[in-house]
C-alpha cells in the first residue's frame, strides 16, 4: 500500500515543532529561525485570478498575524527569542498554477465529483527569506497549501516565526472524500454556527459538509414549491434556511474547498412531513413510538402510494437546484417494518397491487433516485439500502457506513463506493448519557466516547482486498443533534473532527503520541480563531508533549 | 422524613411551571395573570442592605430579558385570549419577619453551614393585588425573588403567568448544594467563573467548592506565598490574585453562595516543587503510574516537619483570604510509593521513628489547628477517614467522592457528609480518557446524565440518627478535559440536577422533572449560560411524548 508507507515515514521524520494537520504527505524541515516580514505579502501570478482564491489570499495574510500561537512548550517560545536577531525574514509568497492548467474557481473545482478533484500541492519555504512558492494544478490545490502555509508560524513577542525554515512539502490527499455531517432537524444551529464550523473545516482541509437537514423532528429547509414543509414542520418561522441562507453556505463552503453534500432522508425519518402532508406518512406520531421508530416521533412516509413516490421525486427535483454539489443523500437508514403493518393505507395499496413492502420499496427508491440521476446528480444512501434491503441502485451509488465498521466489507463486495461513518468510531454524540425521558440509567446506545485517539487509530480498509480498498472514497465525523445545539457545537465537535480529517488526507496508522502535541497546536489555533475547540488535557500536558502519555 | 413533602407535590404539579427546584409546598390555581409595565418591586425596609437592592434590580431586569415562551407546541400562542382578559399585577412586596436581622445577603450566605436562614413564603394573588414575599433573613428574600422571576412566560411582549393564584412556602431539604470546579488542571478566567455563579444562583445552589490549585498549576495569588502562582501558574494572565478572589467571593455572596476555597494537600501538589523543590516528594517521577493516579506524579514531603510548618503556614495565608467558615484541606490519592522512594522522606519517618502514617496525622493535626486558628472549619475529602488514621476535629466535613457506597461508612464514624460521588455527581465521567497514546475510556465511565444524578438518594443506608450528619452535596467538574470553551455545555443544565435534589429533597418525578428542566435551560441560554440541549426541541415542546414509555 502506497499510502500506508508514506505514513509510516512520516512518522519517523516526524518534527513536533511543526503544528501541521493534517500532516503532508512529503515534508521536508531544516532548523533554521524564518521571521515574517511585517509587509509580508502573497501573490498570485497570471491573470483571471478567480475572486474565491483573492479572499482566501486575503484571509491567510489576516490570520498569519492575529493567530498569536505561542509554541506549546514551557515557555512558550521564550527559548526562540535569542534567535530572532539573525533570523532571515520571508517577505513574499507566490501561488503559481501548473503549467497548462488554467484558473478556475476554488469553488467550483470543489464542487466536482469527489473523484475528479485536485487537492495536490507544492510547497517551498527557503531558509534565506527568498520567496516562498505554492504551486498546484488547481486553485484547489493552492487553496490547500496557503492552509498549510498559514499553519508554519508561531508567534512571540509580535514576531511571527518558524524555527524549522528550510520547509518543503509535497501533499496531496490519500482519500478524496473527507467530510463532517451535522444534523440541523433534532435541533437547529443557525446560519452563522454553519458557516463558524466550515471554517474549522476548512482549517483541516475537509472538503466535505454532509448536511443532514431535515429528520423526524423538524423541517427546517425552505424547498420552492415546497415551503409549506417548513412552514408547518420547522421549529418556527425563524427556525428556517430559506434559499438564500443555503445560497449563503454553499457558497461560502465552496469558496473555503468544501463541497455540501445535502440529505432528504427517506423513507423513514420523516414523522414533520405530516405536518403540511398528513395522507403521506404512515404512523404520524404513532405510540409507543418504541414500535414504531427508533426515536421519537415515529412517522415514515408511505412509499407504496405511487402519490407520495412522485411528491418526493418533486421534492428531491426541487432541493437538487439549490445544491450544486454532484452527490445527494436520499437517506434510506432505520426503516421499521411495523409501521407499515399498521398503516391500512399501506397495505390495502399492497394488497391492491400485490407487491411486498420490499418490492415497493425498490420501485419508490428507483423512482426517485432516477430523478436525481436524470440531473446529473449521484445517489447517496445509508448501508440499509444495500445490506438489509433488496432495491436496485444503479452502481454509480454511494454508500456511507454508520451502524458498524464490520459492515464495510460487505458493502465494498457488493461494489459500491463507500464513505466511512461507522457509530464504532466516528459518532460524535456517542457518551453522552441517553436523551430519553423517565430513563434514569439510560446511555447512549453507541456508548462509550469515540475520543479522538480512538478515531485516529481506525483503518479505512481492514480486512479489504486490494481491489475492494479501490472503492474507498474516505469518511467523516458525523453529529446526530439530539443533546447539542449552538450551546455545544464546537465543543462536541473540536478538535475531535480534526482526527478523521488527518485520516483521511495523511492516510492511516499515524502515532497518536506524535499526532497530540499538533492537536494542541491546532485547538488552540482554532480558539483563536473563534472556534471553541476543548481542551484535550490539563495546559500541563499541552506544554510538555509525551510526558502525559500512557507510559511516561 | 423531610422528603415525604416532595412526593405529595409532584401530584399536585402543574408542569407548566417552570420553577427549579421544586418548592417544597406549592398551591397554584389556573388563571391567568399578567405584569404590569410599570411592576415594580418594593421593600418596606428603606435601610435594606446593598446586595439585596441590586438582587431586587436584577430580578427586574430578567423579568422583562428572560422572553421564555412556553415550552408547548406554539409557544404561549393559545394564551393570548386569557391574556386579553387577564388582571395585572403591579407590585411585589419584601418583607422581613418580624424581628429578623437586615443583614447583607452576602453575610447570611456566609453563615456557618447548618445555621443559614434560606426560607421563604411567596403568595401572588390572582386579583392583581400585591405580591408578597416575606422571609426570616434577605437570604430567604433571595431565595424567593429566584422562585419569583421563575414564575412566568413570555408571549407577545406579555410577561404573564398561567397558574394564578400561586402560593409557595419554600425551604431547603439539606443547606449544602454546591458545585465544585477544579481551576488548575485548566485555567479558567473569572468572568466564567462569574457566570457559573449566576447559574448557580438562578438553581438557589449555596455553595461553591474552589478547587483552586493542583498538581499541574497554582493559579492562586497568596499574600506571602507569590512564589507559588510566580512560578506555578501556567502563565502571568492565568493567576486569581487577591483582588479576583475578593471579587468572586462577594460576587457569590451577593448571590447567596458561600466560597469554600480548596487547597489540595498533601497529595496533588506537584506544582509547588516549581517555586519550593524542598517541599516536594517524587516531583515529576517517571513513570507517573506508579507514583500518582495522573500526570504530574509529586506530594508534599509530610513527613518534614519545615514542609509541614510551610504548608499550615500557606493554609492559614489561604484562610485569611476567604470569608467562609469552611476550608478544604483536600487529603485524596495519596501515593504511598511516593514516599516509599523518597530519601528525604524515608530520612525524616527515621529519624522521628515515625510510621508515614503517623506523620500524616501529625500534619494534618498541624495544618487543621493552622486554619482552625483562622476561624475555619476543614473539610477533608473521605480518604482521611476511611483510608487513613489521622486525628480529626468531630465538625470536619468530609467529602464523598470515590462512591456513593462509602457514605454510610462516613456516617459511621459520625463525621458530617457532603455528597460528590463519582457513580453519580462528576460531570467529566463519559469523555473517553485523556492520557495521550491510550486508547480508554474514562475511569468513571459512563456519562452521569441528570436522571441519573436526580435519583440519588442521600440517606441511602444511613440510619435516622445518621442523617443529621448529611449536611447535601454537590455535583463536580475536574477540568483535565475542560475550559473556558466547554464549561457551561458541560455543566449546565445537569448541575441543577442536585441542586434540585438537594433544596427539594430526593425522590423526585424524572418525567414531571424534565419540562421544568427544560426552562431552566431555556432560561439560563437567555441569560447567557450556554445550559445544552437535554432533547430534540421536538421532545420539550411535548412533555412526556419522548419518554421511554410513551
Amino acid at each position: 500500500m502506497k499510502l500506508l508507507a508514506l505514513a509510516v515515514l512520516l512518522a519517523t521524520a516526524y518534527s513536533p515543532v511543526l503544528a501541521l494537520w493534517p500532516q503532508p504527505q512529503s515534508i521536508e524541515t531544516g532548523s533554521s529561525t524564518l521571521r515574517l516580514a511585517p509587509g509580508f505579502q502573497i501573490t498570485v501570478t497570471g491573470h483571471g485570478v478567480p475572486g474565491d482564491l483573492l479572499a482566501a489570499v486575503g484571509r491567510t495574510k489576516k490570520a498569519l498575524f492575529s493567530d498569536k500561537l505561542g509554541r506549546l512548550v514551557v515557555g512558550r517560545g521564550a527559548a526562540d527569542a535569542p534567535t530572532f536577531a539573525q533570523a532571515k525574514s520571508l517577505s513574499r509568497l507566490t501561488l503559481t498554477l501548473g503549467k497548462g492548467a488554467s484558473f478556475a474557481s476554488i469553488t467550483s473545482e470543489a464542487q466536482k465529483a469527489p473523484e475528479d478533484r485536485d487537492e495536490a500541492y507544492h510547497l517551498v519555504l527557503p531558509a534565506d527569506g527568498s520567496g516562498a512558492t505554492i504551486t498546484a494544478n488547481s486553485t484547489l490545490g493552492l487553496f490547500r497549501g496557503l492552509t498549510t502555509f498559514s499553519q508554519l508560524w508561531y508567534e512571540h513577542g509580535n514576531t511571527v516565526y518558524t524555527v524549522n525554515a528550510p520547509v518543503t512539502i509535497q501533499d496531496a490527499p490519500a482519500y478524496p472524500y473527507r467530510g463532517f455531517m451535522l444534523d440541523t432537524a433534532r435541533n437547529y444551529f443557525p446560519v452563522d454556527d454553519i458557516k463558524r464550523t466550515l471554517d474549522a473545516m476548512s482549517l483541516v482541509k475537509i472538503n466535505q459538509f454532509h448536511w443532514h437537514a431535515v429528520d423526524s423532528q423538524s423541517f427546517p429547509l425552505v424547498i420552492p414549491g415546497f415551503t409549506d414543509l417548513s412552514d408547518k414542520g420547522a421549529y418556527s418561522s425563524e427556525q428556517v434556511y430559506t434559499v438564500s441562507d443555503v445560497r449563503d453556505i454553499v457558497s461560502y463552503a465552496g469558496a473555503r474547498g468544501i463541497d455540501v453534500m445535502v440529505e432528504i432522508d427517506t423513507p423513514g425519518h420523516t414523522a414533520i412531513i405530516s405536518q403540511a402532508h398528513p395522507d403521506f406518512v404512515a404512523c404520524a406520531e404513532a405510540s409507543p413510538w418504541a414500535t414504531y421508530a427508533n426515536e421519537p416521533p415515529a412517522g415514515q412516509l408511505r412509499f407504496v402510494n405511487p402519490d407520495v413516490t412522485s411528491y418526493i421525486g418533486d421534492l428531491f427535483s426541487a432541493a437538487v437546484k439549490l445544491f450544486p454539489s454532484t452527490m445527494f443523500s436520499t437517506g434510506g437508514d432505520e426503516l421499521n417494518t411495523k409501521c407499515y403493518d399498521i398503516d391500512e393505507p399501506t397495505q390495502s395499496a399492497l394488497n391492491a397491487s400485490g407487491s411486498t413492502l420490499e418490492q415497493a420499496l425498490d420501485v419508490f427508491t428507483q423512482k426517485t433516485h432516477k430523478v436525481l440521476e436524470d440531473k446529473g446528480k449521484t445517489p447517496v444512501v445509508w448501508e440499509e439500502m444495500v445490506l438489509v434491503h433488496n432495491v436496485t441502485l444503479s452502481k454509480e451509488t454511494k454508500v456511507i457506513v454508520w451502524i458498524s465498521s464490520e459492515n464495510v466489507k460487505a458493502v465494498v463486495e457488493k461494489g459500491y463506493k463507500l464513505i466511512h461513518g461507522a457509530s464504532d468510531y466516528f459518532y460524535l454524540d456517542c457518551g453522552g448519557g441517553g436523551w430519553v425521558g423517565a430513563n434514569p440509567s439510560g446511555n447512549s446506545w453507541c456508548d462509550p466516547f469515540k475520543t479522538w485517539q480512538h478515531a485516529y487509530s481506525f483503518d479505512p480498509v481492514a480486512n479489504l482486498t486490494a481491489e475492494e480498498s479501490k472503492l474507498i472514497l474516505g469518511g467523516q465525523h458525523l453529529l446526530w443533534a439530539e443533546q447539542s445545539g449552538p450551546q455545544n457545537l464546537d465543543p462536541v465537535v473540536w478538535p475531535r473532527a480534526a482526527s478523521s480529517a488527518e485520516l483521511f488526507w495523511s492516510g492511516p496508522g499515524g502515532n497518536a503520541s506524535a499526532a497530540l502535541p499538533r492537536l494542541h497546536d491546532l485547538s488552540y489555533r482554532l480558539r483563536q480563531r473563534g472556534v471553541n475547540a476543548i481542551a484535550l488535557q490539563p495546559e500541563w500536558c499541552a506544554l510538555r508533549p509525551g510526558a502525559c502519555d500512557l507510559t511516561a | 422524613m423531610r422528603s415525604v413533602y416532595l412526593l405529595l407535590l409532584s401530584v399536585h404539579f402543574g408542569f407548566v411551571l417552570g420553577l427549579w427546584p421544586l418548592p417544597r409546598s406549592l398551591q397554584t390555581g389556573t388563571s391567568t395573570l399578567r405584569l404590569a409595565p410599570n411592576f415594580g418591586i418594593d421593600i418596606d425596609d428603606a435601610h435594606a442592605p446593598a446586595d439585596l437592592k441590586e438582587a431586587i434590580s436584577r430580578t427586574k431586569a430578567f423579568l422583562k430579558s428572560d422572553k421564555l415562551g412556553r415550552l408547548v407546541v406554539g409557544r404561549g400562542a393559545e394564551d393570548s385570549d386569557a391574556l386579553q382578559r387577564a388582571k395585572s399585577l403591579e407590585t411585589l412586596k419584601l418583607s422581613l419577619a418580624h424581628g429578623a436581622p437586615a443583614r447583607s445577603i452576602t453575610d447570611e450566605a456566609r453563615l456557618a453551614i447548618g445555621t443559614r436562614r434560606e426560607e421563604y413564603e411567596l403568595h401572588v394573588p390572582v386579583d392583581g393585588s400585591a405580591a408578597t414575599l416575606i422571609a426570616n433573613s434577605t437570604l430567604g428574600l433571595f431565595r424567593g425573588l429566584t422562585t419569583f422571576e421563575q414564575l412566568w412566560y413570555e408571549w407577545a411582549g406579555q410577561i404573564y403567568t398561567v397558574e394564578a393564584p400561586i402560593s409557595i412556602s419554600d425551604s431547603p431539604a439539606y443547606p449544602f448544594r454546591g458545585f465544585m470546579l477544579d481551576t488548575s488542571r485548566n485555567f479558567f478566567p473569572v468572568s466564567d467563573i462569574k457566570r457559573t455563579l449566576d447559574a448557580m444562583s438562578w438553581v438557589k445552589m449555596s455553595q461553591f467548592h474552589w478547587h483552586v490549585t493542583d498538581s499541574q498549576s497554582f493559579p492562586l495569588e497568596v499574600p506571602g506565598f507569590t512564589d507559588l502562582a510566580s512560578k506555578g501558574a501556567y502563565s502571568s494572565s492565568m493567576v486569581y490574585s487577591p483582588s479576583d478572589v475578593r471579587d468572586i467571593v462577594s460576587y457569590a455572596g451577593a448571590r447567596g453562595i458561600d466560597v469554600m476555597i480548596e487547597i489540595d494537600t498533601p497529595g496533588h501538589t506537584a506544582i509547588i516543587s516549581a517555586a519550593h523543590p524542598e517541599h516536594v516528594a517524587c516531583a515529576q517521577a517517571s513513570p507517573w503510574g506508579t507514583f500518582a493516579n495522573e500526570p504530574p506524579a509529586g506530594q508534599l514531603r509530610l513527613a518534614s516537619a519545615a514542609t509541614t510548618n510551610f504548608t499550615a503556614n500557606l493554609l492559614a495565608a489561604v484562610a485569611r483570604m476567604s470569608p467562609s467558615t469552611l476550608l478544604s484541606t483536600g487529603g485524596d490519592e495519596l501515593n504511598t510509593e511516593c514516599y516509599a522512594q523518597d530519601p528525604e522522606t524515608q530520612a525524616d519517618l527515621k529519624a522521628t521513628n515515625r510510621t508515614l502514617e503517623q506523620a500524616l496525622d501529625i500534619f494534618t493535626r498541624t495544618t487543621h489547628a493552622a486554619i482552625r486558628a483562622e476561624g475555619k472549619t476543614p473539610a477533608v475529602w473521605e480518604e482521611m477517614v476511611l483510608e487513613h488514621n489521622v486525628t480529626l476535629g468531630n465538625d470536619t466535613v468530609v467529602m464523598v467522592w470515590i462512591s456513593s457506597a462509602n457514605a454510610a461508612a462516613v456516617a459511621a464514624k459520625n463525621f458530617r457528609i457532603v455528597h460528590g460521588p463519582s457513580d453519580f455527581f462528576y460531570l467529566d465521567c463519559g469523555a473517553g480518557e485523556w492520557i495521550g497514546d491510550d486508547v480508554a475510556n474514562s475511569w468513571c465511565d459512563p456519562f452521569k446524565t441528570w436522571q441519573k444524578s436526580y435519583t440519588f438518594d442521600p440517606l441511602a443506608n444511613i440510619s435516622a440518627s445518621q442523617a443529621h450528619l448529611v449536611l447535601g452535596g454537590e455535583q463536580l467538574l475536574w477540568t483535565e478535559q475542560s475550559g473556558p470553551e466547554n464549561l457551561d455545555s458541560i455543566v449546565w443544565p445537569r448541575a441543577a440536577s442536585s441542586a434540585e435534589v438537594f433544596w427539594s429533597g430526593p425522590g423526585g418525578n424524572l418525567s414531571t422533572a424534565l419540562p421544568r428542566l427544560h426552562d431552566v435551560a431555556f432560561r439560563m441560554r437567555q441569560r447567557g449560560v450556554k445550559a445544552i440541549q437535554l432533547q430534540p426541541l421536538w421532545c420539550a415542546l411535548r412533555p412526556g411524548q419522548c419518554n421511554i414509555d410513551s
